[in-house]
């Protein structure tokens, strides 16, 4: 009998330690508390009936994202629902709040339990490379992006800053290159922050000032007030002076 | 009065992320088996490959060389293999380098690229389909690399030398200067922003269109030409 109290006791023991939480569960659910207070705020009810609208409103105004949402939508309706909208509004709060910590424990405990959305992983890439400062776990995420979604600025422009993080200014202009010849119209400040990246990789590889400066006067009148580019400018036409961007 | 005291120079850097500080000291590392000492008098790393003891070479430094540094500069004074250098995915890469997060063998896109064309071909025999994989590997090894920021897996291999010693210092101190006690949202922010300094501060216009990157560049060419002359030397008989 002792012997039997002694084991019940040690396995309760183990089994405490390992379901403990930690500092960064906390943390999560704390945030995910916040967000579903800022959902109720803004008076969001996902039911039954609506969690297919809610979600494409939630998520993005842009025409073309709504389009591969939806179609995303119809190829998994079995595998989604309510706690998906959920999780996917949780994940848009979290995006508009700017907090990295609390994307990317999202995505790890909440998205991935849903079938891959290409559309998720490019905002959350971009947070995982930017913020998290996980180059490679970023990369992987986006070139399945780019395989998904044959025609985004946005991944491929992500692979372009990331290769000139790397120090591969070829990689990154042929990645550049590729953003530029997807940009929707609509795409006017992020396709000025193509165009003006694009510039100064064309300057870093060749000294290619005439291109450098094409690009970036694109990118000025599809954005006048980018203190960057105009800077830039002034110093492409004049003396070269580099700064970073 | 005493003159002539010895001075103790003090010099504080900072790195955005733990690792990056820890790979600066390898590249230190790297920097010092490249000494040239004087004239025609080889460097510890030029010892060691021309005689092919590197007891020999670590011999060179002095006492006070602690039994850590000795290790990890024994490590790196291994010769070189004939096939590919995979030994490049754990060296420092230099100041271009410095800050890109570790990656090996499972990241490297090139090399898979590579090995997967060569899977993909048919060979006549055995021994044609193992040169072809001999070839593919020399050429893995004399390639610029989009990982190691242009740099060949050789330019990598050989390390750094004075020259970029003293621009990796300038660029250290130009960042401590900049951003120490600057606030970051995060590790990868603050690892960013350091890379992009980075890579606008290597593209500088300098004396004679040279460039910190191209200055560097050409530096580990000749010390790789180093290496190759010093090799050549140690084959030849006496």
């Amino acid at each position: 009998m002792g012997r039997k109290k002694k084991d019940k006791r040690k396995s309760r023991g183990r089994s405490r330690r390992s379901t403990r939480p930690t500092a960064v569960d906390y943390a999560y659910r704390k945030a995910v508390r916040e967000a579903d207070r800022a959902l109720a705020e803004s008076q969001v009810e996902i039911g039954a009936d609506n969690w297919q609208e809610v979600a494409l409103d939630w998520f993005t105004a842009d025409a073309r994202d709504r389009g591969e949402l939806s179609s995303y939508i119809g190829s998994h309706k079995s595998r989604l629902g309510i706690g998906w909208a959920r999780d996917l509004l949780r994940l848009e709060v979290f995006l508009r709040a700017g907090d990295h910590e609390a994307i990317m424990a999202h995505h790890d405990r909440a998205m991935t339990r849903y079938p891959r959305c290409a559309l998720v992983d490019t905002w959350v890439a971009e947070q995982i490379g930017r913020q998290g400062g996980d180059w490679w776990r970023a990369r992987s995420l986006l070139l399945y992006v780019v395989e998904q979604l044959p025609g985004h600025a946005r991944p491929r422009y992500e692979l372009g800053f990331q290769h000139y993080l790397l120090g591969d200014f070829p990689g990154a202009l042929a990645w550049f290159d590729q953003a530029v010849e997807r940009l929707a119209e609509n795409e006017t400040d992020f396709g000025a922050q193509v165009h003006f990246n694009r510039g100064m990789v064309r300057y870093a590889l060749d000294g290619d000032r005439k291109a450098a400066i094409a690009d970036v006067q694109t990118a000025l009148r599809l954005r006048p007030d980018y203190e960057q580019a105009q800077e830039a400018l002034r110093g492409l036409q004049g003396k070269p002076r580099w700064r970073p961007w | 009065m005493v003159e002539d005291q010895p001075i103790v120079e003090l010099q504080q850097l900072w790195f955005p992320t733990r690792a990056s500080g820890e790979r600066s000291f390898l590249m230190n590392l790297e920097f010092g088996v490249n000494q040239i000492p004087k004239g025609d008098e080889l460097s510890v790393a030029e010892v060691a490959w021309s005689t092919g003891d590197v007891e020999e070479a670590l011999s060179m430094l002095p006492a006070i060389v602690p039994t850590e540094t000795r290790g990890r500069m024994k490590q790196l004074l291994q010769p070189w293999p004939t096939g590919r250098y995979t030994d490049a995915y754990h060296r420092s890469g230099g100041i271009l380098n410095l800050f890109t997060p570790s990656w090996d063998e499972a990241q490297d896109e090139v090399w898979a690229e590579m090995v997967a064309g060569w899977e993909a071909t048919t060979y006549p025999d055995d021994e044609t389909r193992q040169e072809a994989l001999n070839e593919l590997e020399q050429q893995w090894n004399a390639s610029p690399h989009p990982f190691f920021s242009g740099l060949t897996p050789a330019q990598v291999m050989v390390g750094g030398g004075a020259r970029e010693q003293v621009l990796a210092t300038e660029f250290l101190e130009r960042i401590a200067g900049m951003l120490d006690g600057r606030p970051f949202r995060s590790e990868g922010e603050a690892l960013t922003h350091v890379v992009l300094v980075l890579r606008a501060w290597e593209c500088e216009p300098r004396r004679r269109g040279m460039t910190p990157r191209k200055i560097i560049v050409a530096e580990r060419d000749m010390l790789l030409a180093r290496h190759a002359r010093v090799l050549e030397g140690a084959t030849q008989p006496a």
